[in-house]
């Protein structure tokens, strides 16, 4: 016995939801597993299950077309990996996770620790500092620059670049009207740049010369640097602000991680379940299908709210409280599937550095109130000041 | 039962490793080795808890 999905009056892009969506996700996650919501035309997938099982079957929950939420993104997002079904998908993924997956980044792992320590020390040497900009915008900025190779124009403007790209995959609003200039922009140099804009052997120049030797198809490299780009900056950078406020807000739980650092995964994977980088994703329907009970019509649009489900009582026990020793190793955060997070290893690189060298030299960090801006796709702190730093 | 690799959907991103090191490793190269494919009883929880951590669903149990 199926029934008609319930409705709620909630618009997920309404600046107050975007802020703070977790009464919101609450209020959603009671009405039912899968909610339709009018103000959106779209079906909000809001449990633990209900998220895990769309996200591990593609073939009901189809990315093609789909993953934006307003036709300008999806046009412009077709034929990348982020945006396509297997088989193309599966081709599409091997280029994109060649450089990128962990086997291919473990040589990068001291680095990336030897500047994390080196950017934490200097700030917690300064007494006081601005966390976003000085250090979850500096870190992932030069990582990522360093890996990619880029230098000059592509530099300068990675930040807006990257916080565009996200920005236009939620509907046809003022913030995506706004940033779908800015986002051209990086469209713009993808499709022009070449290999000898790149810093020689980079990662960046790499896809250059595997496209050159015919290993993936022509005009493919310019591609997967903007996924790159587009994908991976915005939200390693939120993730880093949240992490930096959680610890502020939770010295229990820092000094948790002190005592004992192997739980330093564990941890990044609590701040990853706490506050979800990205607040909605989209996917759309193939068949007639029922979810949870629920009947939800072939061609509908789903929007899968990550943060929902890593909250979900259904799943997590006590699922409000910020406690490192759970481990959630199978939040969803990172997604789940063919589509899961193909940057998932380096974030975890730059944000296990942080959080080791922030647990090894502070007991304490009193930080002031953090702004929020809001924005449609990446859910992330505008500023953190952070005021007092108490040593070990 | 049985765990099933989907090889070229596996990353290498090592969670199943952790979370049953008696029956997975990853290898010099970065390449997952299942230490046996035949699970019994008492490595049941290991291998679904390896299932269940890797984030690109490469693993099955049959």
């Amino acid at each position: 016995m199926t029934d008609s999905a319930p409705v709620s009056d909630i618009d997920l892009f309404d600046d107050q939801v975007l802020v703070d969506p977790y009464p919101a996700y609450a209020a959603l996650r009671d009405l039912g597993g899968v909610v339709r919501l009018p103000a959106n035309d779209v079906y909000a997938l809001t449990r633990y299950e209900v998220i895990r099982g769309a996200l591990g079957d593609w073939e009901t929950f189809s990315s093609e077309g789909a993953i934006g939420f307003n036709p300008m993104v999806n046009q412009a997002l077709t034929g990348t990996s982020l945006a396509s079904d297997p088989p193309a998908h599966t081709r599409l993924r091997a280029a994109l996770t060649a450089n990128l997956s962990p086997r291919a980044l473990r040589g990068l792992k001291a680095g990336i620790e030897a500047k994390a320590d080196a950017l934490v020390g200097k700030l917690l040497a300064q007494g006081s500092f601005e966390a976003v900009d000085a250090l979850a915008r500096a870190l992932p900025l030069e990582v990522v620059a360093d890996l990619i190779g880029f230098t000059g124009r592509a530099r300068d403007n990675m930040l807006r670049w990257g916080q565009a790209a996200m920005q236009v995959i939620g509907p046809m609003n003022r913030r995506t009207a706004e940033s779908f200039p800015i986002a051209g922009e990086l469209y713009e140099w993808c499709s022009t740049v070449t290999a000898e804009d790149l810093t020689p052997g980079s990662v960046g120049r790499g896809i250059f010369e595997a496209e050159a030797r015919g290993e993936i198809p022509p005009g493919t490299a310019g591609h997967i640097i903007h996924q790159y780009l587009g994908a991976g900056v915005d939200t390693t950078i939120a993730s880093i602000g949240n992490l930096v406020a959680l610890f502020a807000a939770h010295p229990d739980q820092l000094a948790l991680v002190r005592e004992d650092p192997s739980l330093i995964p564990a941890a990044f994977n609590e701040v990853l379940r706490y506050w979800a980088p990205l607040h909605a994703w989209g996917r759309r329907v193939t068949r007639d299908v029922e979810i949870d009970g629920v009947r939800v019509p072939a061609g509908a649009k789903v929007a899968i709210l990550f943060g929902a489900g890593n909250r979900d009582p259904r799943h997590y026990e006590d699922p409000d409280a910020f406690l490192v020793r759970r481990n959630p190793v199978d939040h969803l955060s990172f997604g789940y599937g063919p589509h899961g997070c193909a940057g998932q290893g380096l974030a975890r690189l730059e944000a296990h550095a942080v959080i080791g060298a922030l647990a090894r030299r502070v007991e304490r960090l009193v930080a002031g109130t953090e702004v929020r801006v809001p924005a449609n796709v990446t859910r992330s702190i505008e500023e953190l000041p952070v005021l007092e730093v108490i040593p070990v | 039962m049985k765990i099933v690799l989907d090889r070229p959907r596996c990353e290498g991103h090592g969670l199943c490793e952790e979370a049953a090191p008696e029956l997975m490793h990853l290898d010099d190269d970065g390449e997952l080795v299942l230490v046996r494919e035949e699970i019994g009883e008492a490595d049941a929880a290991a291998a679904r808890a390896a299932v269940r951590v890797c984030p690109v669903a490469a693993l099955r149990l049959t």
